[in-house]
């Protein structure tokens, strides 16, 4: 429900208040705390999960985050909430 | 991210998943909108997480599809915390136990502490303490306000001026003071007798001085009744008069009897309820049912609940509904005028001495009208009109003109 709602208040908000239009356009929103945190939005789902190594389905190519000691805070269907010591994102485009 | 506390008190469980193709389930269970929270990953094809105990039988279905093999390995949060209080509930018992037995004897009377008293007066107080239920070991709220047993002391214990009584925690505090009767001063300065009242003289008796008036003379308030001088006419010599010297005096008293009257009274039938009040909400607990009493009053008694010094929101209270009745009370003459005269002598009584005989009395006027008895009685009373009066210096000659009235003052 919570989801719901906040998708319909992001696309109101994208039309009327001309936001950037990553959320249109199905890009990746990633929100980064120092090294500890990672808050992935708009995936399309969770391909591979070790502690050492995510990697998370989009709309276009593939995200693969490296580091040491992950947990998964939180998995919702397009959003994740990544826990550890983070190292690298990389952006895979076949 | 949601709030796990709410998660935490519906019940929590942590889920193992081993075999291949995980992350295929675990998006499958997110998208059945199950909430997932706390993956992690054990060594190459197992993870664990945790899911809401209302999800357990949402997570059924993907896992039969799936080729992984699922287990509950934990259990944490609001039903299963209840669970284990109930198969532990010895701990859970005795943990009320020992709460009730603290509030308990919290409320109990544990000292009596008297201060100022004499031993004398101490052990007087401690009796009537025990009388009226002030003991060691007692229940507070069995036991009068601190107001009614100090009124209740200074009433029964003569020897007390004032007592303060004070509930600290669980002691009683008695802070007394002692009335401290004089001792009868044994040496007496030089002084004579004065009447105090006007008054025919009935009966003398002199233990020292001379005498000034003698029986069946009639004296004025402040005359010289038995003279502190004695001796020859030239070398007097100052001596303490004392002794009694009773006299007959008057009083006049009006009373004033209505032939009917209304009185208010209880009738003996009281019904008692006691509640349990929490913060304003009153439960009652003993003495259910509505009383049938058309006249009531009711009284009110609260005893607050205390753990060590402090206070509970909770209140013992007893309400005590007492039934009242009206009394119409009539008399016929001769009744009131009897009436009448027992009201009067009590009147009388009230202002006299207490070693004062009624000698007689008189009705000097009787009239009813208005339904009302009025009377006005003459009493003739017999008393000691002796005061004393200290003989000041320079007033030597005084005793010796007899019968002048207020020589000395």
């Amino acid at each position: 429900m919570a989801k719901k709602w906040s998708q319909l208040i992001r696309n109101w908000m994208t039309q009327k208040m001309e936001l950037p239009p990553d959320v249109m356009m199905d890009l990746p929103r990633i929100t980064m705390v120092g090294q500890i945190h990672i808050y992935i939005e708009n995936h399309r789902g969770l391909l591979a999960f070790s502690d050492r190594e995510v990697r998370l389905l989009l709309e276009q190519g593939q995200l693969l985050v490296k580091g040491k000691a992950f947990v998964i805070k939180m998995i919702l269907p397009e959003e994740i909430l990544l826990e550890g010591k983070i190292d690298q994102v990389i952006y895979i485009n076949e | 991210m949601k709030n796990q506390w709410i998660s935490g008190l519906v019940g929590i469980v942590r889920v193992k998943v081993t075999g291949k193709g995980v992350e295929r389930f675990l998006n499958q269970l997110t998208r059945n909108e199950i909430l997932i929270w706390n993956v992690k990953r054990h060594g190459t094809e197992a993870i664990t997480f945790q899911i809401k105990l209302s999800d357990v039988k949402k997570v059924r279905g993907p896992a039969r599809q799936s080729e992984c093999k699922i287990r509950f390995i934990e259990r944490a949060g609001g039903p299963f915390f209840l669970q284990r209080l109930w198969t532990n509930s010895g701990f859970v018992l005795g943990g009320v136990a020992f709460f009730a037995l603290i509030l308990f004897l919290s409320n109990m009377v544990w000292g009596i502490e008297i201060k100022g008293a004499s031993p004398a007066t101490e052990y007087q107080i401690r009796k009537e303490l025990k009388e009226m239920g002030v003991k060691i070991g007692k229940p507070q709220f069995t036991i009068e306000n601190v107001d009614v047993i100090q009124r209740e002391l200074t009433d029964q214990v003569k020897a007390l001026t004032w007592v303060g009584v004070e509930l600290r925690g669980t002691t009683y505090h008695f802070q007394v003071v002692e009335k401290e009767e004089p001792e009868k001063p044994k040496i007496y300065d030089a002084q004579n007798l004065v009447a105090t009242k006007k008054a025919t003289i009935v009966k003398m008796f002199v233990e020292e001085g001379e005498k000034v008036v003698s029986i069946h003379d009639h004296v004025k308030p402040g005359q010289l009744l038995v003279s502190g001088l004695i001796g020859k006419e030239d070398e007097k010599q100052k001596v303490a008069a004392r002794g009694e010297i009773l006299g007959e005096t008057w009083y006049k008293s009006q009373v004033e009897l209505p032939l009917e009257s209304t009185f208010q009274v209880f009738s003996g039938e009281e019904k008692r309820k006691f509640y349990l009040d929490i913060s304003g909400a009153e439960i009652p607990i003993w003495g259910f049912g509505k009383h049938e009493f058309q006249e009531y009053e009711e009284e009110l008694n609260t005893h607050q609940l205390k753990i060590f010094k402090w206070k509970t929101p909770i209140a013992v209270t007893t309400k005590t509904i007492r039934e009242r009745e009206e009394v119409n009370r009539s008399y016929s003459e001769k009744e009131a005028v009897k009436r009448a005269m027992d009201l009067a002598r009590k009147d009388i009584k009230n202002q006299l001495p207490e070693d004062a005989i009624v000698k007689g009395e008189e009705i000097l006027h009787q009239s009813i009208n208005n339904g009302k008895v009025k009377l006005s009685i003459l009493f003739q009373i017999i008393e000691d009109i002796a005061k004393s009066q200290p003989i000041i210096q320079g007033d030597e000659n005084d005793g010796r003109n007899k019968n002048d009235g207020n020589s000395t003052s």
